[in-house]
């Protein structure tokens, strides 16, 4: 029962609590002792914000990014990975040489690495791992990129030999950039699920499902020892809790940052530090090509040139990023900054077009916008008014992310959307019949990326894939708006986060509060 | 034994609403489009993987048979498996109870704490200025959103001053320390529901003080809260209790906003999650899971009548 007395003693009591709780300090990130130049032992802990949890732990039955960020490159490991700065590296391959049809790779497998749970890596363990992606069944998201291989074998105790149907110059970028390229343990694989086990720097240790994943260092790792003891992934769906944690010192890092206009508060701020790069994506107006007035390419085409694209970035995208004009972003073998000026803005010519299109007196157009991505809805509103300029009415339909995938991505059923295509280098969803925006020429785009795949050189495979890009840019396809950077605001004094979204892991090798060895500098890591 | 048979016909009331609550949730979450391994899939999603996945998660069951495993399950005690990340259920729900728990008996105590004084001052007081701010006050607490209050609380307590965290939650194995984190998000969530009891509890002690034996006791010469305490408390408890039982899926909803603003791993924030993953096994056990609550808990306001009211004797219709 409350009374007076009582209401004044909780009342102590909860002050009590508050104040002598509240003396110890949130959120440690201890300094890892370092000696000149010398690796030092892990110490201290670095949390990491991010926004999307991990749905499951195994990268090879899920192709969600989440899965990636915390485990690949850190708890995995690849024969080769992508570094920072976009090129295809090395790790548990100590080398790899192509036979002269360049239809086999032989790769040297690097001695004296260990799984964390004390398993040593051999070259079956790799042959393995391999067949475990094209085996029937497999689940792989990725596995249909391995179409070419034929056979996978060790060829010595310290070499894999692995043989494709035809040369394929994507095969070692694809081996690096996906799950396909994931080394197991084979003696660990049941529980891959639960507990991941890899070679990597760090090492699984547990997680909260949808609030935040633990990683510890490893301590038999074949590199350079990590920078920090334990790391943690904490995970925020609302952007301003992220920041608040940021600021209030609970976290060090946010990776990814989501709003790109929240970067202004951490900007002239002497305790943060801002890191940005190019990722893969490419945020972009889908256009139906099966749908009514958007058949017709002049139509599509008006719609490009009506739409200021540099604008956009700079209010969506807060400038952070490339205007893009073609499925195509910096960083591809086969990039040129020409696509973005094939539709420059031009509302004038924008109606002329649809006057010699049939539509001199517009048209009317639906744009769906898959409400949790905030450049989307953002977006939206923008090219409304583009389009409403030259006479092109929209209405704007925003709905739930499953909504988004089964309306649009499965069922074909709408006129415009917006959406980031976040795979790296899918020109292949152009050869793809049937994919959702319904491009009649996937046939011809097919032919020369399959003849720029199976080309021996990588200026071959550039060419036919410039090809193949000219072509879908002067058949307007999709409205290519720009590829936005990833951007990582970071606590001053943190050092060895990657300078981009090249790779969908957040690759944490190097990341200290120490000093950073020149050598991963020069791959992209920031100093 | 009088009390048997009435008490029986509640508990067969209690039953019979959760198989219909049951029903309503397995329709309603069937109905909803987009499927779950839609979702998985993403991007990636070719038509033979969906239909692969469809399988494999036994979605393309006739939807009876689907309910059937569900409700079946349940009563035998199994969650069921999670469709996306394939681990059981109780893994997940079990952790996030024992965070939302906790937090709202902590936003029933901050309510209780807030309303009952502050609702007994203004009653007592209502002819003079006090009174009325109070109830201006309480006013206030109704109408700013519990968010904004969060939000307010975070800046103030967090942000500029670092008693408290700001959000998250470290897991009970870190000890009674935990309890810092649930402080700032109990008395967001308790300052609303305290400003709605606050105004129940006005009303209740006001209606005591116009009372007869009210004012017999302050004729025998008791200063007025000695007198209300004496003799007001049962009857001002009753109401309050009907009030809260029926507050708590309120408070259950008010948790998943709070959840939100203030990062912790409960059942709202887990809700949520599944909702937008149409994880839908974990939305159908979560809500029957607090429709059980609620439903149980007035069951036992219900029965708690007995006792504190001796003319609740015969049978009520």
């Amino acid at each position: 029962m409350v009374n007076r007395r009582s209401t004044g003693l909780a009342a102590l009591v909860l002050t009590g609590m508050v104040l002598t709780a509240g003396c110890s300090s949130s959120g440690s990130s201890g300094a890892a002792s370092t000696g000149p130049g010398g690796s030092a032992a892990p110490a201290g802990t670095l949390t990491i914000g991010s926004s999307a949890a991990p749905p499951s732990l195994d990268p090879t039955s899920s192709p969600s990014a989440a899965i990636d960020e915390v485990l690949d490159y850190n708890v995995y490991q690849h024969l080769v990975q992508l570094s920072p700065n976009g090129q295809v590296v090395p790790v548990l391959a100590s080398g790899y040489a192509w036979s002269a049809d360049r239809k086999t790779i032989t790769f040297t497998i690097r001695q004296g690495v260990k799984f964390s749970n004390g398993d040593p890596l051999t070259a079956a363990d790799v042959v393995y791992s391999i067949k475990r992606v094209v085996a029937p069944k497999s689940g792989y998201p990725y596995a249909s990129l391995m179409g070419t291989l034929t056979s996978v074998k060790e060829t010595s105790p310290t070499t894999v030999a692995v043989t494709l149907s035809q040369p394929d110059q994507e095969w070692l970028y694809q081996l690096a950039a996906y799950s396909n390229g994931v080394i197991l343990d084979p003696g660990a694989v049941s529980k891959i699920a639960t507990g991941p086990v890899g070679t990597g720097p760090y090492e699984y240790k547990s997680q909260v499902t949808n609030y935040s994943a633990t990683l510890a260092a490893n301590p038999d790792y074949w590199g350079s020892a990590p920078g920090f003891a334990t790391v943690i992934f904490r995970y925020f769906t609302d952007p301003t809790a992220e920041d608040s944690a940021l600021l209030s010192g609970q976290i060090q890092v946010i990776d990814d940052l989501q709003n790109p206009a929240d970067a202004a508060q951490f900007e002239n701020n002497p305790s943060f530090e801002i890191v940005h790069g190019p990722t893969d994506g490419k945020i972009q107006l889908t256009l139906n090509n099966a749908s009514g007035p958007l058949k017709n390419v002049l139509v599509r085409q008006a719609i490009s040139d009506a739409i200021n694209r540099q604008a956009i970035l700079a209010t969506v995208g807060g400038g952070f990023g490339t205007v893009i004009g073609s499925d195509t972003v910096p960083g591809d073998p086969w990039y040129s900054s020409s696509y973005a000026q094939a539709y420059p803005y031009n509302p004038a010519k924008a109606r002329q077009l649809l006057t010699q299109a049939g539509y001199p007196n517009g048209l009317r157009l639906t744009l769906t916008l898959p409400q949790p991505y905030a450049y989307a809805t953002q977006a939206g509103p923008l090219v409304d008014a583009y389009l409403k300029s030259v006479g092109i009415n929209v209405t704007d339909k925003v709905v739930a992310w499953p909504l988004w995938l089964s309306q649009v991505f499965e069922g074909k059923d709408f006129d415009m959307t917006i959406i980031d295509h976040v795979e790296a280098r899918d020109v292949a969803n152009y050869a793809t019949p049937g994919y959702y925006w319904n491009f009649a020429g996937t046939s011809r785009v097919a032919a020369l990326l399959n003849a720029g795949n199976a080309a021996p050189t990588q200026a071959g495979q550039v060419a036919e894939y410039t090809d193949a890009l000219k072509m879908i840019t002067a058949d307007a396809v999709n409205v290519w708006l720009y590829n936005p950077d990833v951007i990582t605001v970071a606590k001053t004094g943190m050092k060895g986060l990657p300078t981009s979204g090249h790779s969908e892991s957040f690759n944490l090798e190097y990341a200290t509060t120490g000093t950073v060895p020149a050598s991963a500098t020069a791959q992209g890591f920031s100093s | 034994m009088r009390w048997l048979l009435p008490v029986t016909r509640r508990l067969g009331i209690l039953a019979a609403s959760l198989l219909a609550a049951s029903l309503l949730v397995f329709a309603i979450l069937a109905a909803l489009p987009g499927s779950p391994a839609q979702v998985i899939l993403g991007t990636q999603a070719t038509p033979q993987s969906v239909a692969q996945l469809t399988r494999q998660l036994g979605l393309n069951k006739p939807l009876p048979a689907q309910y059937l495993d569900w409700a079946g399950g349940l009563l035998a005690g199994h969650l069921g498996n999670s469709y996306i990340s394939s681990q059981p259920i109780s893994g997940e729900l079990g952790p996030a109870v024992a965070v939302t728990g906790p937090l709202i008996l902590g936003a029933i105590f901050v309510s209780v704490l807030i309303a009952f004084p502050l609702g007994m001052a203004s009653a007592i007081r209502s002819d003079k200025p006090s009174g009325t701010a109070i109830t201006a006050i309480g006013q206030l607490g109704i109408a700013i959103p519990t968010f904004v209050v969060g939000l307010l609380l975070t800046k103030a307590f967090a942000l500029m001053t670092h008693l408290l965290p700001a959000t998250g939650f470290p897991g009970w194995q870190a000890g009674p320390g935990a309890l810092r984190y649930l402080v700032l998000p109990a008395i967001a969530l308790g300052i609303a529901e305290g400003a709605i009891l606050l105004r129940f509890v006005r009303a209740t002690v006001a209606e005591v003080l116009r009372s007869d034996y009210y004012r017999t006791a302050r004729a025998k010469g008791l200063r007025p809260m000695r007198a209300l305490w004496r003799h007001g408390t049962r009857n001002i408890l009753i109401p309050l209790i009907t009030v809260l039982g029926l507050e708590i899926g309120g408070l259950i909803v008010g948790a998943i906003v709070v959840e939100n603003v203030f990062v912790l791993p409960g059942v709202g924030s887990l809700l949520l999650y599944s909702v937008s993953d149409r994880d839908l096994l974990v939305v159908q056990d979560i809500v029957m899971l607090v429709v059980a609550v609620v439903l149980v808990l007035n069951f036992l306001v219900d029965v708690s009548y007995r006792f504190l009211d001796p003319r609740v004797g015969g049978e009520r219709a």
